[in-house]
């Protein structure tokens, strides 16, 4: 009854508007007045998607869904030498982007397959595709893992391989960011997550989510896409607190150039190889150590001199 | 010798017993001799404060008001439940009906009249009543943590009482560069030392006026009484604010805190005409409701009840949904301020979250008695909680617009915009501007001299403007930022608000100088018209040359600090006296104004001498004010070398007194008013829109692609289908 009372008022209230305008004989202005043609250069998509809040909430499902790109972390980007339309093939070139044009998605192994010497690469997108295959984002049941594809973590419009030369603490929070911006919970204060890890948040500092969540792979070969899930991840400590550390080769190969070109030569003998917690990990007590080293050194050649030089005046004496 | 032994030798003994005797004369002298040295030294009173409308009611006249209370509660709630129903004789029977249920009846009568039916209160005296109960309050706090405070003195220390603060936390910053209070030296800032142009006093000064007005409409040679004064709002029913707060040491008197009025925020039927002042043995003060019956109505804060003093400063007095200025007073009535001091009113009728329902306190979350304003300020307003976020984001996210079409365009302003900067599209018509208060006319119906308002406007660019703010303000309020290019062409404090453009609002003005002219033959009007239009004009070259200097090197880093955004702000300035010399180049001292003089007799320089004879201000003219916070005032305020303690009135003249307009507008922040529908894009992407995106420093390439008329056509779908292929039905 009441429904039917307010749609009869409604009704009501539309004719009356109706018929105001018509009286007053102005129509409304618009309430959307921009519309037309753009042109296809990135300057022209970037005109409004580089406006950091352009954005809208997805009536389905209630999440934000960022239009941004920000067009200096794309330049430096992996695919900051390619035109938006390069990717992104539709008629985009009007606003408002045509229903049409809005639906398509992108497919990464697709495109980085044809490029040029694509599959002579040592990690070839064939074998992501494989292990992705098998990965937990892959596999899983959850409704939040439906449609996982490689944008989720990869933002094509920011991503870049980390590179030697990085200092490792950024590495590891720009790299654990792509995780923890789906996986809120764990950085809850109260989250029970990786209690059992003595020093949790050390760990969670200076160690990628995927060293452990993924299988190991072999030295020199990149981390795999296989995300592996929390029960068949890697618990055994060992396997980076050892003399031939596995996160050396993972993670921290990013840092041995580093350290040549930024403490020489003699931090890299002496630190590189070596064990992921000691010497001591703890750069006072590493230049104790040195200094007492240094010290007794000094020692023993002040000792040495001094008994060359009483050689000397014995020498003397004699003759 | 052993300890004891020590201590048990005569000599010793001597000098503990003396030590001890010290310090218990100090704790007394600090008890009762400070605050009479201090009421003597700034001339203030106080005296035991007493309400004609507390009043002991006998067991049977309680029992008759609360039946009466419950009666009308029950009344109210029934006619919400049933007001949409059928024709108003059912709804009648339906009310009928439930005005007699028995849960109805149980959940509808105000709670208060069964705790002071069982406490066997039947009298309200005030704060001593509430303390009955509510001596301490539970606090919640953001991090989750809950405290228990001392009430009082929770309300004693907010800003509500004593509307300063000598604590840091401004976003603030001084001419000279720095944040106020941010360094050791504190001083106490807020509005109870801060002359302004608005209402043209000190709190000091301006606190409770009876004014004998002499109306048309009454018989010659009558007079009515009338009530001004700051005290109308500012709670605390003293007879000035509470200026013993403004020290390190000491506390407010016990019997003022006595005059604190609870229930003008916490009763939900409050009769503001009680609101007025009276005069007693002792001087001038504010009257309160302390009936027994506001005091049964007390109830969860709510919109209303902040909105008693509040829309004043929104919507303004003569607004026409300020439910406070319908009642002005059984005698002694409040006088009405014609010109509103923002014009952005916060009510069903002219706001979004008014109409909603949303309450005050959903935004401004209370921490017990603190109240906070939100981290951004440009008013050097005292702030309790200034670490405490109040914005629309929020509630409304970082996607807010869901309806449009164009709603991830919109969404993507909120980058550089305010919301406030579309959603409130213009001011109240009454919204003041230019304020003369040393040329002032007659209001016949009211029977009093007012000042003139020179200019009042709610349009954009004329009322309002645009200003990036990045949450900084200076110690004259105005609001600070910098466009995120980082140029140094965007300089507000050389143009925007030291310069009136619109040849619209130039026109205005001169006319109501040629208007004022009639009266104050004195008057130039064009140099009347380019002193009020464009400020600087006052200075010398030299003074120029210094205020261009100190905006640059002192206030571009403020200006740069954070992200700015462009906000709306309100404009204002006014013609008052100042003191000369007291001047830097953003402005001099100004001079409070006695109320009932000028309101009598229009003769400003009059009000103006009576005004600085009130002992405080003869006070900040000697040595101890000019070095407890005079000074550091001052390096604030952009006048070099210090406080002048020479007080401009010599023999009854006043000496180096001069009428000047502030050397810039003032920018007041406007957050309320909120509109649904906010500005077209064509308001301002389109040549001579209401933004200058030239002052607001944007390059000229920037300004074409904004302006680009290419992107503001009306919808063509038949223009475009022909080149694109056909999309989805």
């Amino acid at each position: 009854m009441n429904d039917r009372d307010i749609s009869v008022r409604a009704g009501g209230w539309l004719a009356l508007g109706l018929l105001l305008s018509a009286l007053l004989g102005s129509v409304p202005e618009t309430e959307a007045s921009i519309q037309g043609r753009l042109g296809t250069d990135n300057a022209d998509c970037l005109r409004c998607h580089r406006m950091e809040t352009l954005a809208y909430r997805d009536p389905r499902t209630g999440d934000i869904v960022d239009l941004h790109v920000d067009s200096r972390a794309f330049g430096h980007s992996a695919h900051g030498e390619l035109q938006c339309i390069d990717c992104h093939e539709g008629d985009f070139g009007q606003y408002p982007h045509p229903e049409s044009a809005l639906g398509e998605r992108l497919d990464c192994v697709g495109c980085h397959k044809e490029l040029h010497k694509a599959d002579k690469r040592a990690y070839t997108f064939k074998t992501i595709d494989e292990e992705f295959a098998l990965s937990i984002h892959a596999t899983s049941d959850s409704p939040k893992a439906e449609g996982f594809d490689c944008h989720r973590c990869h933002d094509p419009h920011g991503f870049r391989n980390s590179e030697v030369g990085q200092p490792i603490a950024e590495i590891v929070r720009a790299d654990n960011q792509i995780c923890l911006s789906c996986h809120t919970k764990i950085r809850d204060p109260h989250s029970t997550a990786h209690l059992w890890l003595p020093k949790r948040d050390k760990h969670w500092t200076s160690v990628r989510c995927l060293d452990c969540h993924t299988p190991l792979t072999d030295p020199g070969q990149p981390v795999s896409h296989q995300i592996l899930a929390g029960a068949d991840s890697n618990f055994d400590c060992v396997n980076c607190h050892s003399k031939e550390p596995r996160l050396l080769q993972r993670l921290y190969q990013y840092r041995s150039e580093t350290d040549l070109a930024g403490s020489g030569w003699l931090s890299k003998a002496v630190f590189n190889q070596a064990y992921v917690v000691g010497m001591s990990r703890s750069p006072l007590l590493d230049a104790l150590g040195l200094s007492v080293i240094g010290l007794t050194l000094l020692v023993l050649i002040a000792h040495g001199w001094g008994r060359y030089r009483a050689y000397l005046r014995l020498k003397e004496d004699r003759s | 010798m052993n300890p004891i032994a020590t201590l048990l030798d005569p000599k010793t003994k001597r000098r503990l017993i003396v030590g001890a005797s010290v310090l218990v004369v100090l704790a007394l002298a600090y008890r009762f001799l400070y605050p009479v040295f201090f009421d003597a030294y700034v001339g203030k009173t106080n005296a035991p404060l007493t309400y004609e409308s507390s009043q002991p009611l006998t067991d049977a006249e309680f029992e008759a008001l609360a039946q009466s209370l419950s009666e009308e509660a029950r009344r109210l709630k029934a006619e919400a439940v049933v007001a949409e129903d059928q024709d108003a004789f059912a709804r009648q029977v339906k009310i009928e009906m439930l005005m007699n249920t028995e849960s109805f009846i149980r959940d509808s009568e105000p709670s208060h009249i069964k705790y002071f039916r069982e406490a066997g209160i039947r009298q309200y005296e005030g704060p001593k009543t509430c303390l009955t109960c509510h001596a301490t309050i539970e606090v919640d706090h953001p991090d989750g943590t809950r405290s228990t405070v001392d009430t009082l003195d929770d309300l004693v220390n907010s800003v509500h009482f004593k509307f300063q603060s000598a604590a840091g936390g401004f976003s603030t910053y001084g001419y000279d560069g720095r944040q106020v209070n941010a360094g050791p030296h504190k001083i106490p800032v807020g509005k109870i030392d801060r002359a302004c142009g608005i209402p043209g006093s000190f709190t000091w000064t301006g606190w409770a006026a009876l004014v004998e007005s002499r109306p048309d409409h009454v018989e010659d040679g009558e007079v009515v009484l009338r009530s001004e004064g700051c005290g109308q709002c500012h709670i605390g029913g003293n007879y000035q604010p509470a200026t013993e707060k403004m020290m390190p040491i000491g506390d407010v008197p016990s019997m003022a805190k006595e005059g604190i009025d609870c229930l003008i925020c916490h009763a939900t039927d409050y009769d503001m005409n009680q609101r007025v002042v009276i005069q007693d043995q002792y001087g001038l003060r504010w009257d309160q409701d302390r009936s027994l019956r506001a005091a049964l109505t007390v109830a969860p804060i709510s919109s209303e009840t902040c909105l008693r003093c509040h829309q004043h400063n929104m919507g303004g007095d003569v607004y026409e949904h300020n439910a406070a200025a319908q009642s002005l007073g059984y005698k002694h009535q409040r006088l009405l301020h014609r010109g509103a001091k923002r014009g952005n009113p916060f009510s069903p009728e002219d706001d979004v979250h008014a109409a909603a329902g949303i309450q005050c306190t959903d935004c401004h979350r209370p921490e017990g008695h603190k109240i906070p304003r939100g981290r951004l300020g440009v008013d050097l307003v005292a702030n309790d909680l200034p670490d405490k976020e109040v914005s629309c984001e929020t509630c409304h996210g970082r996607a807010p617009h869901n309806s449009s079409e164009n709603k991830a365009l919109l969404n993507g302003h909120i980058a550089r915009l305010a919301c406030e900067t579309c959603h409130i599209p213009r001011l109240e018509a009454e919204n003041v501007v230019l304020r003369d208060w040393v040329h002032p006319t007659w209001d016949a119906e009211e029977g009093v001299w007012e000042p003139t308002d020179v200019y009042r406007s709610g349009e954009p660019g004329k009322g309002f403007t645009y200003l990036w703010f990045n949450g900084n303000g200076t110690f004259l309020a105005n609001a600070l930022g910098n466009n995120p290019n980082g140029t140094d062409t965007y300089d507000p404090l050389m143009r925007q608000v030291a310069h009136i453009d619109n040849p619209e609002v130039i026109a205005a003005v001169r006319a109501k100088a040629i208007e004022l002219k009639e009266r104050y033959p004195d008057i130039d009007v064009e140099r009347y018209v380019q002193m009020a239009t464009d400020p600087l004009s006052q200075l010398s070259p030299e003074m120029l040359d210094r205020r261009r200097a100190m905006i640059q090197a002192n206030l571009r880093a403020a200006m740069n600090d954070g992200e700015s955004r462009i906000y709306p702000f309100k404009l204002f300035n006014a013609m008052m006296y100042e003191d000369m010399s007291n001047q830097g180049p953003f402005g001099a001292m100004i001079l409070p104004f006695d109320y009932a003089t000028y309101y009598e007799t229009g003769d400003t320089q009059a009000a103006v001498k009576r005004a600085i004879q009130d002992p405080i201000v003869q006070r900040m003219y000697q040595e101890p004010f000019k070095l407890y916070m005079m000074d550091e005032f001052m390096a604030y305020f952009g006048v070099s070398g210090g406080w002048k303690t020479i007080y401009p009135l010599v023999d009854g003249q006043l000496v180096n007194v001069e009428p000047h307009w502030m050397r810039q507008m003032g920018t007041l922040m406007v957050n309320h008013g909120i509109q649904g529908q906010g500005h077209d894009c064509a308001d301002c992407h389109a040549p001579n829109g209401i933004m200058d995106f030239e002052q607001l420093g944007y390059a000229p390439e920037r300004i074409a692609e904004l302006q680009d008329p290419e992107l503001l056509r009306q919808p063509p779908a038949t223009e475009t289908s022909e080149t694109t292929e056909p999309s989805a039905p």
